[in-house]
């Protein structure tokens, strides 16, 4: 993994949401164990949505489907969490719901940083 | 409400069979041949004309005193009149008929039909049986005081049917909005874990939909200090999306196909009028 370009991600990440990005924290799905966070970002619930993670694939199961690209969950108050699974690494990314547009962000944002991260991980 | 009324639909109409019908009391055979259907409730030719999406009008006649008609664009119910009575009143009052004779007329100009009912035709009919049901429930209010625990359970079991038709009325709803771009959808009572609806959909998957919100709910509360929201947005393998929502007491659980439904016309189009419905039916 290339840790420049993993922070070239976040950049791309804050320079698109603007004023509604909140923070930002990629882990180790193996352990839980963070590689990159920003400033604002809360580790417990980043490792706690890795667990989350296991729990909606297993869930799944029963319909039966498998998880795609992300999953986003939204929080009581003004904000939401954008979950993006990548193999061994999980992304998340906490927002203001009031500033950002779902649209933006699934629609955007999304595809963006998918496409870094994949780059930053070959690399 | 107006409309260019012309052409009967003569292929339904068999006139020819009048003699042998039994006639209501004081009615006479001029009378009779203007409402050649018969042996259907009103409802459930309210069904057929809304589901085969008729533009028409349906003249219902109960006896010489009581007579009205609804009025269909497109399958929708416009506008009925009965007697002094007109819109969502009226026709409340002629879908609890029964043995009524009908007939149907096209409307060739829709122009100048105004609709004066909004409400969807099966929260009419629902809404005109529950008047009923309780207009005999008040009748029978006495004899109940005298009936014992178990008939009380029965009335319960009864009640659960209500409100799982109720929820049933919201999936096929869904269901008709979505066309197949909805792939399943459950309706679960929280705080009993009891799937009261599902379409396309097991109560297995529903129960693991559950349980998954549990977890999540747990965890926000206990381990962060923020509490979850009310709802989850799932991208799916092969096209699907499962948006899962908590409305007061019911968590709903939508998988649907992506590509033939976008997210934002589930969100801001289907859920609201979904949830209009549900909100009118007072479910819970």
């Amino acid at each position: 993994m290339n840790i420049q370009k993993v922070n070239v991600c976040m950049d791309i990440l804050k320079k698109d949401l603007g004023e509604g990005f909140i923070a930002s924290c990629i882990i180790m799905t193996e352990d839980g164990q963070v590689l990159v966070a920003t400033d604002q970002a809360n580790i417990a619930e980043a490792t706690l949505l890795n667990d989350a993670t296991a729990f909606i694939r297993n869930a799944l199961k029963t319909y039966p489907a498998e998880l795609g690209q992300y999953y986003y969950v939204d929080v009581a108050g003004t904000m939401a969490v954008l979950v993006i699974p990548f193999g061994d690494y999980q992304w998340t990314v906490t927002v203001n719901k009031k500033q950002v547009k779902l649209g933006l962000l699934l629609n955007v944002v999304l595809p963006a940083i998918i496409n870094a991260f994949e780059d930053a991980v070959v690399s | 409400m107006g409309g260019d009324v012309q052409k009967d639909f003569k292929l339904i109409i068999d006139n020819e069979e009048m003699s042998n019908v039994p006639a209501p009391e004081a009615a006479t055979k001029e009378e009779l041949q203007r409402w050649p259907l018969f042996g259907l409730s009103v409802g459930s030719f309210l069904q057929v004309i809304a589901m085969e999406q008729q533009t028409c009008i349906m003249e219902v006649y109960l006896n010489t005193n009581n007579t009205g008609h609804f009025c269909f664009v497109e399958g929708e119910l416009y506008d009925s009149v009965c007697g002094d009575l007109n819109g969502e009143n009226a026709a409340m009052e002629m879908i609890a008929w029964e043995n009524v004779r009908l007939n149907i007329k096209q409307i060739l100009n829709t122009s100048s039909v105004d609709r004066k009912i909004d409400k969807n035709l099966m929260l009419l009919m629902m809404e005109s049986s529950r008047r009923r049901d309780e207009v005999q429930e008040n009748g029978e209010h006495a004899d109940l005081e005298m009936e014992d625990v178990e008939t009380l359970e029965d009335a319960e079991v009864v009640a659960d049917d209500v409100e799982r038709t109720k929820l049933d009325t919201c999936l096929n709803l869904m269901s008709k909005d979505m066309g197949d771009a909805l792939r399943a959808a459950s309706i679960i009572n929280i705080s009993a874990g009891k799937v009261l609806a599902f379409y396309n959909d097991d109560p297995d998957t529903a129960e693991s939909f559950l349980r998954l919100t549990n977890f999540m709910k747990t965890t926000y509360s206990n381990e962060t200090p923020f509490e979850l929201g009310d709802h989850l947005i799932m991208d799916l393998k092969d096209q699907q999306t499962l948006v899962i929502l908590m409305i007061g007491e019911h968590q709903w659980n939508i998988i649907f196909n992506n590509v033939k439904c976008s997210l934002g016309m589930l969100r801001n189009i289907i859920m609201p009028k979904v949830i209009r419905t549900f909100n009118e039916m007072n479910v819970g």
